[in-house]
């Protein structure tokens, strides 16, 4: 698995954890789609306050909007999705519109489990149909598996209908070779753990999905010698509690934590998951931020055009 | 007000803010602070890591609140972790007039769907049990650490969702025809007969049955559901709890900070202020510390390799380099939140532990640093 085949996929799935910057690997996976010559729409799914807004400077509604060549954005808020959904199910827009505007069917909605999932995924398989990648930046980990249950759910307890069919749509969708899973990981053992419990939540939803390429963000690949770790450590002990050089101490200590941390996600992530490991280095995507989110996501993608991620086979 | 006095005159603290910015653990270093100066003490968190979890002790089923043991405690130190479906089922036994109503909806297809794993009950729940454990009195103090949540409305909102659901009008609406028991599609009028009819095309025949039966059960629960939300909020509201923002700082995570200042503001929830986590907190360069380092490295180097001295003084420079841009870019994100909040607030910087926090040594270690300083 390579960053083209990311490239040449039709729907690609970005989850992980809460912080992990998959919205911004999202908007910059996105841009760098877009530059090679594909039609490509970032969605995000549902979202009071959308990240994207921030990242192109322009807010993103149900309805694309256009953010550059090839590129549009789009927020797939459930009530859109549903009268979308309900016109294509409905052919008589006079009914649509009564169904939409009465109370009880509202509540109906609101109270019956998995319709706005359901509405939701609906729209993502259309898009999918009008533009040649759809990047859909998913809810966070537990949330994202919610989501990819529902359609499962849906087949369990319909038996026949319109919600069957569609959802029979997605499975089949999700299981695409040109569906790809992307989950956003950081070298921190936590992170890591959360990471590999994700994807086992969501294999045992969908067995089709293939396996995911997990982009590690701000990883360290280890250049340390073994002479200068020992040179540190020696630092370390003799000085450690010293005033004057106790912050480069800290550094280099940090320095080497986050060095062997990235050794040992890489090693965990490529033999328990099977996984590709993609790495981000902390230069090309830091939570810092300095340059605005924008400014973040073109030097990212820009990054990635020019392939400065690391590549591991696993 | 600082952080000790917080943990002696409250009773509830519930730590809110965005995902990954260590609520889990902050929470649980607050509750293990507090039982150290002698209160009894729950921390009720939702999914904890595995290895922090495990060193507790805790058990993943079953509500089962779990006893911490400590050396050095005067008071006790309790923790539990959620269980939704657990949580929902005794909720639904508590609010039920009697056995039949909950038999018929704990037996309920669409029941055991909603309780087991349709996303946003877990919000609804965490407010649930917590009615429960602080409401019981057998604690001094309850922390809770709350779920990562989609947007952070949910959490807040939580206990009113239910109770919306179950709007008793709507209710009364909608079932008009199963309590007249006439047989679905029968006899159903006007706008309701067109409605129905394409509810039953959409949904299919026996999930709308399924759903109506959920429906015909609930409504027996309604008035229950609308006191324990009432409850809820007035517990959320008292001048016995407290709100702690957690947050790390970067751009995201402040932002979804300052929003929980806003909101709790707006909802009349008490809130004494903001813990920022995370901090890389590193000083100045000086040229003195690299002379000094540079002249202990060499004297200790002789059996390494030539270049190694100068590589690593090298690779520390830059390193902390990189750290005093980083902590000044996070100082901004830091001051984003002292300009946004009230005199009567605080902020409470913590910085990144070089270790992960994964058991009780190092969680009194976060502690130490909690109650270390305030800004």
């Amino acid at each position: 698995m390579t960053v083209q085949s990311l490239v040449d996929s039709r729907l690609l799935l970005i989850t992980g954890k809460g912080g992990t910057g998959k919205s911004t690997l999202s908007a910059a996976l996105g841009r760098h789609i877009a530059n090679q010559d594909r039609s490509t729409i970032i969605v995000e799914v549902d979202s009071h306050r959308p990240s994207l807004t921030e990242m192109f400077g322009v807010q993103p509604t149900y309805e694309p909007v256009n953010v550059g060549r090839n590129l549009d954005i789009c927020n797939v808020t459930w009530k859109e999705a549903l009268t979308e959904w309900l016109e294509r199910t409905v052919p008589v827009q006079r009914i649509v519109r009564l169904i939409m505007g009465n109370r009880i069917v509202q509540v109906f909605i609101n109270a019956t489990p998995g319709v706005r999932e359901t509405v939701i995924l609906s729209r993502i398989a259309t898009l999918c149909e009008m533009y040649d990648t759809v990047v859909v930046d998913m809810p966070a980990s537990g949330h994202a598996v919610s989501l990819v249950r529902v359609p499962h759910i849906a087949l369990d307890l319909m038996a026949s209908g319109p919600i069957r069919e569609r959802s029979e749509q997605v499975i089949a969708l999700f299981g695409e070779p040109t569906t790809n899973l992307v989950i956003v990981c950081l070298p921190e053992e936590m992170i890591v753990n959360e990471t590999i419990e994700l994807w086992t939540n969501l294999k045992e939803v969908q067995s089709s999905l293939r396996i995911p390429n997990i982009v590690l963000n701000r990883s360290v690949v280890p250049s340390m010698t073994d002479d200068e770790r020992q040179l540190l450590e020696r630092l370390n002990s003799k000085m450690g509690d010293d005033e004057a050089v106790r912050d480069l101490l800290l550094a280099g200590r940090w320095e080497a934590e986050l060095e062997s941390a990235t050794a040992t996600a890489n090693e965990r992530l490529s033999t328990e998951l099977n996984a590709d490991v993609i790495h981000i280095s902390r230069l090309g995507a830091l939570g810092g931020m300095q340059g605005g989110a924008k400014e973040v996501v073109r030097q990212f993608a820009a990054a990635i055009a020019r392939k400065a991620l690391v590549e591991v086979k696993s | 007000m600082n952080l000790s006095s917080l943990l002696e005159n409250r009773d509830l603290l519930i730590c809110v803010g965005s995902g990954g910015v260590g609520k889990t653990t902050t929470a649980a270093a607050l509750a293990l602070r507090a039982a150290q100066d002698g209160r009894k003490v729950l921390v009720l968190t939702i999914d904890p890591a595995k290895r922090l979890a495990n060193s507790l002790g805790m058990k993943r089923f079953g509500n089962e609140e779990t006893r911490i043991e400590l050396e050095d405690a005067k008071g006790e130190l309790w923790a539990m972790m959620l269980d939704n479906r657990r949580t929902f089922d005794d909720l639904i036994d508590r609010v039920s007039p009697n056995e039949t109503t909950r038999d018929r909806v704990l037996g309920n297809r669409i029941y055991r769907i909603i309780s087991g794993s349709i996303s946003g009950s877990q919000d609804y729940m965490a407010t649930e049990k917590l009615h429960d454990v602080a409401l019981s009195k057998r604690y001094d103090l309850v922390v809770l650490d709350t779920p990562p949540v989609k947007n952070a409305l949910d959490f807040l909102e939580a206990p009113g969702r239910l109770a919306r659901f179950l709007d008793r009008r709507i209710m009364k609406w909608f079932l008009t025809p199963y309590d007249e028991k006439r047989v679905f599609g029968r006899l159903l009028m006007g706008t309701s007969a067109v409605v129905f009819r394409l509810l039953a095309y959409i949904f299919g025949r026996d999930f709308l049955a399924d759903l109506s039966e959920f429906f015909m059960a609930f409504r027996d629960l309604y008035d229950g559901f609308r006191q324990r939300h009432e409850a809820v909020l007035q517990l959320f509201q008292d001048g016995r709890t407290a709100f702690v923002v957690v947050c790390a700082p970067t751009e995201p995570s402040v932002k979804v900070a300052t929003y929980f200042l806003d909101e709790l503001q707006t909802r009349k929830m008490p809130n004494p202020g903001v813990i920022v986590n995370q901090c890389h907190l590193v000083g100045e360069e000086t040229s003195d510390g690299r002379a000094v380092l540079e002249t202990e490295a060499r004297s200790m180097s002789e059996d390494l390799g030539t270049n190694t001295v100068d590589r690593l003084l090298a690779r520390l420079g830059a390193a902390h380099h990189r750290l005093i841009e980083l902590s000044r870019t996070e100082m901004v994100f830091v001051d984003q939140i002292k300009d946004k909040i009230r005199s009567d607030q605080a902020v409470w910087p913590v910085p990144r532990l070089e270790h992960e926090v994964n058991d009780v040594a190092s969680l009194k270690t976060l502690g130490q640093h909690l109650f270390h300083k305030t800004m």
